[in-house]
């Protein structure tokens, strides 16, 4: 029979899970989702108008930094896409158009591509993309509004962020009713993100979980308001979206309890303690560039190996 | 430890076939049937054999008798392309259909038979490890010198996908399993047998449960469904929670393990003094009539396939055992040996290879590792053949279950390199000694 | 070994081997001092002085200097010609000495200086060992001159103080602070890199088609 010559061979396993690196992305995108729509119906269309300038610039810059390095581009992958809406929803919604596209330019090119690409950075790209716009162009960074459905009208006067001295209430915190960046303000829209990732399996729970106990424990020690302190600043958002990136955190369960309490030590140190008022970006980077440490020397238990337990 | 829940998958089309028993026109019989040196064939082309008839004797070592699994005349002992694309000499034997035995010579009951006559007649009757590594039987129950056996388990997990064979073993003949676990309990003198099965197989384990009432010393556990369940060390743990220490056997925690097909061949061998001729596997996957066959040993691919109507589709892969440890038969004309628990006929499409994509240390694949390996970690090294810093993170102890290719969302071939990487190093010890 | 022309140790110390990109040697100042262009080329300058002088001195004086004392001898050798340089800037352009501050006593222990007067002077003759000073301090005023462009460029809108980028340009100030430096000169490293790279396949291309 002339069939059997085309007989494939390969050796086993000859099935796969239905998961794969672009639907793992497009779950976090769906995740994403709430909170770039509650960022847009809250601060109107310059919100609107940075995501997708974030979003299409990662994309573009993504294509073409692989395509001058000669390496298969990858952007179906979707993870650029994650890495510009999340840079987006991290910008205050005054931003202008030049700094979302330095900031997307910076993550890809910088951060991700000339470290070899996916898998290859050492720190979250959009976080350290963050870093540096907040370095460099701190007033733009900091030129926050309080939201537009809530107060009509005054979207050109900046404001304090509770973080920075202004006040709010525990509800406006809960529903976003505060100045700050156009993903991180409303945090039910992020505990909805948060959920979908958890229940699709993208996530597990020791990240966020961590790293909001460990602030929790920590604030308090410092002597700062502990439950306003989760619900102010980027700490939910980098807690879910940021803290949870694969690539720079530990590969074991204990590993990444770790990095969340160490995220949360950190934040709580910055806030009480140092001269910025929000310290999440940096925590998380530091932690960052402490995984590898941390994969080192927090292992798995192997079977048939009793108490080497690290 | 996540575990990978796709022990269900693909069991739906068999689960409910009953066993039909199938004999071919011929069979090529390979003198290889088990783990260990080939034996020599004692018949010649032309001669007349019976059913049960010793056609090749063991040639030392491990060796097996391989018997005829049909009467009729042999017509060939020629050279074939097996598994592993190599040829191996088999013997191709005519069948005349009328079933014609040789005089088989009962031992009786498993309970009264004199214990020290068990373990020859599971020799004599060519029994290897049924469950696909065909490891010679009374091999494994010769305990070594200094080494103890307390517990006997009856592996009856059968976590791998699409297969249903062990499953209607279980439910069809429960009374041979709980006799075969007897006989083995027997000839060790261990008071405890163990007879496992995953939870999602209640019947089966009704059925058992009904037939091992009254026995002394046998009971049924039931465990949770997950692969790799049916890995001896994974169900050492969940059976006795004892953890076989890397590159020991199950011995070296005084347990044994046999397959439930391979127990009922062991009862056959005492009770009815009848050699292992037969199995069970399940033909699944692209053809017409998915289904459990009572097949002969050496029943071509091609024959199994046809008894169940034949290719639905175009194949694109057929897989001797399941999709997780199956391994590829180059064409439809290799025999149906002692381990084929199932024949996977894969279309075109299923049949597709990804290409790799960069891993995105999402950690799946150290979270699903049955040993607690980090098989991303191994993979780097293998990609770079660095294989000495594969083995210092113990890609000997992988057991090669598949489960984190199975995971990995960027498709890595994680499991393959870590073969290639074990094939060289097992290839530099030798070469070292 | 075959005879250096003053020409190609000249080269030598502009191009193949430069101090910056190539040896990554003295990447204190590099990183430090780069905040301008202007700064990049008095750093540069003052550091070529210096490796002039203190080439020739050690050049002259190297079968005089006992091998097991050289390191002490250099570092007095070198420490006077840093004086000079630093008491010739406080004098005529007391602006640059005071934005290159602490890194002009600090170019005492650049180890571009040290290295050279190890390498080269310590085995060479005046004339030559001038001429790899003058190549070598040439050369990394050119990599600190360009880091320092680049530098001011992005980070302040400038070049050598003039404004060049318009009056709507707002200053990516991360450039002209620290992270800036590592990020500019790890990028202009990978480039050299690239570049030398490439030109050996080149090479190694046009042999392999001559034979």
């Amino acid at each position: 029979m002339a069939q059997e010559k085309k007989l494939r061979l390969s050796t086993a396993p000859h099935i796969h899970c239905k998961q794969s690196a672009q639907t793992i992305m497009l779950d976090v995108i769906l995740a994403l989702l709430p909170c770039a729509i509650i960022g847009v119906i809250y601060f109107g269309k310059n919100a609107a108008r940075i995501l997708v300038l974030t979003t299409l610039s990662a994309v573009f810059a993504e294509y073409f930094s692989q395509k001058v390095a000669q390496k298969p581009v990858r952007i179906r992958d979707l993870s650029a896409v994650v890495t510009g809406l999340i840079l987006g929803l991290n910008l205050p919604p005054t931003a202008p158009w030049w700094l979302c596209v330095v900031g997307s330019v910076i993550a890809i090119v910088v951060v991700k591509q000339l470290f070899g690409g996916i898998g290859h950075n050492f720190m979250n790209p959009a976080m350290a993309a963050r870093a540096i716009l907040l370095t460099s162009w701190p007033v733009r960074m900091t030129s926050f509004v309080y939201p537009q459905l809530f107060s009509q009208g005054v979207d050109t006067v900046s404001f304090a962020t509770p973080l920075q001295g202004g006040s709010a209430t525990l509800f406006d915190l809960l529903i976003g009713n505060v100045p700050g960046c156009i993903g991180e303000v409303c945090k039910l829209a992020i505990l909805l993100g948060a959920a979908y990732l958890l229940l699709r399996g993208v996530i597990r729970w020791y990240i966020p979980v961590c790293f909001v106990a460990s602030y929790l424990l920590f604030a308090r020690l410092f002597g700062a308001d502990a439950i306003a302190g989760v619900l102010s600043g980027g700490l939910l958002f980098g807690a879910v979206f940021m803290a949870t990136d694969y690539t720079t955190t530990p590969m074991t369960a204990r590993g990444q309890m770790l990095f969340g309490a160490g995220c949360g030590f950190l934040v709580a140190l910055i806030r009480s303690f140092g001269t910025y008022p929000e310290g999440v970006t940096y925590a998380i980077l530091l932690m960052n560039v402490a995984t590898p440490l941390i994969d080192k020397y927090v292992k798995v238990r192997m079977y048939g190996e009793r108490g080497r337990a690290a | 430890m996540k575990k990978i829940k796709n022990a269900h998958e693909g069991k739906g089309p068999t689960r409910e076939q009953p066993t039909r028993a199938y004999s071919p026109a011929r069979v090529v019989i390979p003198v290889q049937l088990h783990l260990g040196a080939p034996s020599e064939p004692c018949v010649k082309a032309g001669e007349r054999v019976r059913l049960g008839q010793v056609v090749a004797t063991p040639m030392g070592g491990l060796g097996l008798p391989v018997h005829a699994s049909v009467s009729g005349t042999v017509t060939a002992i020629e050279d074939r392309i097996q598994f592993g694309g190599l040829p191996v000499r088999c013997i191709v034997i005519e069948n005349d259909g009328l079933d014609e035995w040789v005089e088989l010579t009962p031992l009786g009951d498993v309970e009264t038979v004199p214990a020290e006559s068990i373990i020859p007649a599971i020799r004599d009757a060519g029994i290897c490890g049924m469950g696909g590594a065909t490891f010679p039987t009374h091999a494994k129950l010769t305990i070594p010198e200094g080494k103890h056996c307390d517990t006997v388990i009856v592996n009856g997990a059968e976590c791998e996908t699409h297969l249903t064979s062990d499953f209607r073993l279980m439910l069809e003949q429960p009374l041979r399993i709980v006799d075969g676990l007897r006989a083995v309990m027997r000839a060790l003198g261990v008071e405890r047998g163990v007879i496992a099965v995953e939870d999602n197989k209640p019947e089966a384990v009704a059925a058992l449960m009904a037939c091992a009432e009254g026995r002394a010393g046998v009971s049924v556990v039931v465990m949770p469904t997950k692969y790799p369940q049916g890995s001896e060390k994974q169900l050492i743990k969940a059976v006795t929670d004892r953890e076989v220490p890397a590159f020991k056997l199950p011995i070296d925690v005084h347990t044994v393990v046999v397959n439930v097909a391979t127990a009922a061949a062991i009862a056959d061998a005492v009770t009815l003094g009848k050699p292992l001729v037969e199995r069970i596997t399940t033909v699944t996957g692209c053809v017409r009539e998915p289904g459990n066959l009572l097949l002969r040993i050496g029943t071509l691919f091609q024959d199994a396939i046809n008894a169940c109507g034949g290719y639905s589709q175009q194949p694109g892969k057929i897989i001797a055992g399941g999709a997780m440890t199956g391994i590829c038969a180059p064409d439809d004309q290799v025999s149906v040996g002692k381990g084929s628990g199932g024949i996977l006929v894969m279309n075109v499409r299923e049949a597709k290879t990804d290409q790799e994509q960069p891993c995105i240390r999402c950690a799946r694949c150290a979270e699903v590792c049955p040993i607690g390996l980090d098989p991303f970690l191994i993979k780097y090294y293998c990609d770079h053949e660095d294989y000495d810093g594969a083995e210092e993170h113990h890609v000997m102890e992988c057991m090669m279950c598949g489960c984190c290719a199975y995971i990995c969302p960027s498709r890595r071939w994680l499991t393959t390199s870590f073969r290639t990487a074990r094939q060289v190093i097992s290839a530099r010890r030798r070469e070292e000694k | 070994m075959n005879k250096k022309s003053l020409r190609s140790v000249f080269l030598n110390g502009v191009l193949t081997e430069n101090p910056t990109f190539r040896l990554v040697l003295g990447t204190c100042p590099t990183l430090a001092v780069t905040t301008s262009a202007k700064n990049g080329v008095g750093m540069g300058l003052a550091a070529t002085f210096v490796l002039i002088g203190s080439n020739a001195v050690i050049a002259l004086l190297r079968s005089l200097i006992p091998a097991k004392v050289r390191i002490p001898a250099y570092i007095v050798i070198i420490c006077t010609f840093v004086t000079v340089v630093q008491m010739l800037m406080q004098a005529y352009v007391p602006e640059l000495y005071e934005s290159l501050g602490m890194f002009i006593p600090l170019i005492v222990v650049n180890c571009i200086i040290l290295a050279r007067a190890e390498a080269f002077a310590s085995k060479n003759g005046v004339l030559l060992s001038m001429a790899d000073g003058l190549g070598m301090g040439l050369g990394f005023t050119a990599a600190i001159t360009l880091i320092g462009c680049i530098r001011e460029l992005i980070g302040a809108g400038t070049v050598f103080g003039l404004p060049v980028m318009g009056p709507s340009y707002e200053p990516m100030m991360i450039m002209i602070l620290a992270p800036g430096g590592f990020i500019v000169f790890g990028s202009l490293l990978g480039l050299a890199n690239f570049i030398t790279s490439y030109r050996e396949e080149k090479r190694m291309l046009r042999e392999e088609a001559e034979q």
